[in-house]
């Protein structure tokens, strides 16, 4: 959408996304009244909404760590000023001092207008956490945009896009939408493109009664990731194992994680539950994606409906492959990496790997493993800048498009110093990101996931290899 | 909802102005919304792609696979973007009478 009050804002969800969702929206005058009493619930269900509320001294060190400010210089961008928009909302309610001195201490009342500002600037938020990982507080700001996220979709202020993902969640437990009839149409395509690449086939069992496990990859790698499916399932077969992608479950990401931490970010969770009983999966492996890992390894086990003996135990793909190599499993030929070939590969580290999952030093492990070449980028690992489309914040309008860019400026800078021709990022919303701002920046480098550039390592000697 | 005017027709599209029900997918109508694509007149080569994704559409439920539709079609991904400037996803799949792609795109 274009400007609102001179706000740059997406699209908004309309009367079709709201059906799909079933959520009846509140009318404009009553929003912020209901907002408020959402606030009210939120200050005391969450501690690290408190937090960030009563705490911040407005140091400023927060400023130059997040890549929105650094692109956009914008005051709301900068975490603590973000953070100030719901801030001087609770003091204006939940403070003496705000209720006593109003403006005088910063307090103001909540109307349409800081609603409006709420959507502009928590859809700007990618949610990284880098100026949580710096705050010498330990405010994490994330948590601030995340509650201000779903106050807005509780009163029915959706971005097109996230309503949108989120109906199709919840219709077919994917982002996409995708069709079972696609989803085997699509790996079939795939396994024909592994024959003619290696001479022998390999196939990609879908729905597969009593499987070990159930791979659970990101719905995008369907429509513009091949190599990422195609890496997985490399693995799989070299390994020898009994591996199964489910219809029901085929999306590693969790839109509703990024907008609806209740109902559709639910829906994924169970889903993975029933798939598992169904097909009798005996371990569950998530596919790459950043804040979908996340979602699945810290928010599954305590969001979970389903009673903890019919649980299995979530893993990564990427954390499997490391697992093989340190235990000398893997055979590994960087020198015949057909989609590297030999070229300069850096690796961005996906927000949510590196500063809410730990996955760091095994991304390496696999990395140097398969690629002749690596040229770290700096500063990397958990102080890495986001992509710039994190969240989510994929929107295609001209004003939101616009900031997409500035976002990814920083990351644009550190790709360009290393002077590497591939760049591997193993997540599907950096990729997403990075197949449009390669050419805005005109980079000079080719994108891969990381699980990619490992099955093109793997050194085949016919089948199964363990 | 907003509408286009097209051959004497109101035709209910989004904000983005994808088709809202593909069931009345019309050739004349692909030409019509090529326009907005800036895609002036369309020659044998976007009738080729456009059909392409049009049946698979029908057929699978889904937009096919960028690697798929590029082999399928004998285009490359750079040929697809001369064709369709705005790109496969939002230029070509719009035209074809497809919903706008939901999730990481």
């Amino acid at each position: 959408m274009p400007l609102v009050d001179g706000l740059n804002q997406p699209v908004k969800a309309g009367p079709k996304e709201f059906e799909g969702l079933h959520l009846v929206p509140v009318p404009d005058e009553e929003k912020p009244a209901e907002a408020l009493k959402w606030l009210d619930y939120y200050r005391k269900e969450r501690r690290s909404l408190v937090m960030a509320m009563e705490s911040c001294v407005k140091c400023g060190l927060c400023a130059e760590h997040c890549h929105t400010y650094l692109g956009t210089k914008d005051p709301n961008n900068i975490p603590a000023g973000r953070a100030d928009l719901m801030r001087k909302v609770y003091k204006r309610y939940f403070t003496v001092q705000g209720k006593l001195f109003g403006k005088l201490v910063g307090a103001e009342e909540i109307s349409m207008r800081t609603l409006e500002e709420w959507f502009s600037y928590y859809y700007q938020c990618t949610e990284c956490r880098r100026c949580g990982h710096v705050c010498p507080f330990g405010i994490d700001t994330c948590e601030v945009t995340m509650i201000g996220r779903q106050i807005l979709y509780n009163i029915g202020m959706i971005p097109k896009l996230h309503a949108a993902t989120d109906v199709a969640i919840l219709r077919t437990g994917n982002h996409m939408a995708l069709t079972p009839s696609g989803i085997v149409d699509t790996l079939d395509f795939l396994s024909d493109e592994i024959e003619e690449e290696r001479g022998f086939r390999i196939e990609f069992p879908v729905d597969k009664p009593n499987s070990d496990i159930l791979y659970v990859p990101s719905s995008a790698d369907f429509f513009l990731n091949p190599d990422t499916l195609k890496g997985a399932a490399e693995f799989f077969e070299y390994i020898g194992a009994n591996w199964t992608i489910s219809t029901r479950i085929t999306e590693a990401g969790n839109f509703g994680y990024l907008s609806d931490q209740t109902r559709v970010q639910r829906e994924l969770v169970n889903r993975v539950w029933e798939e598992v009983a169904r097909l009798g999966v005996k371990k569950v492996v998530w596919g790459e994606c950043g804040h979908g890992w996340r979602a699945a390894k810290m928010y599954i086990p305590t969001m979970s409906d389903y009673p903890t003996r019919m649980r299995v135990p979530i893993t990564h793909i990427l954390d499997e492959v490391a697992a093989y190599i340190k235990a000398g499993k893997l055979k590994l030929n960087p020198k015949n990496n057909f989609r590297a070939q030999g070229l300069p590969v850096t690796l961005h580290d996906p927000c949510n790997y590196a500063r809410a999952c730990g996955l760091v030093e095994n991304l390496r492990v696999d990395l140097y493993a398969s690629v002749t070449e690596v040229r770290e980028m700096n500063p990397n690992r958990e102080k890495t800048f986001c992509c710039g489309g994190g969240s989510g914040v994929l929107f295609d309008d001209p004003e939101m498009y616009q900031l997409r860019i500035k976002f990814s400026q920083k990351k644009a800078d550190m790709i360009r110093a290393t002077g590497a021709k591939v760049l591997c990022a193993p997540c599907s919303i950096c990729k997403a990101q990075f197949h449009a701002m390669i050419p805005e920046h005109k980079l000079d480098v080719k994108l891969y996931g990381l699980i990619d550039l490992v099955g093109a390592a793997l050194d085949f000697k016919g089948h199964r290899q363990v | 909802m907003p509408y286009i005017e097209v051959l004497g027709q109101k035709i209910e599209v989004d904000e983005d102005g994808f088709i809202q029900d593909p069931s009345i997918w019309t050739p004349e109508l692909a030409k019509e919304l090529a326009k907005m694509e800036e895609v002036p007149e369309m020659t044998e080569d976007h009738w080729k792609v456009v059909n392409y994704i049009r049946d698979y559409y029908l057929k699978h439920g889904i937009a096919p696979m960028i690697r798929k539709l590029c082999k399928d079609t004998g285009f490359s991904l750079k040929q697809i973007y001369e064709l369709f400037p705005t790109g496969p996803a939002k230029g070509a799949c719009k035209i074809a009478g497809l919903p706008k792609p939901t999730g990481c795109v």
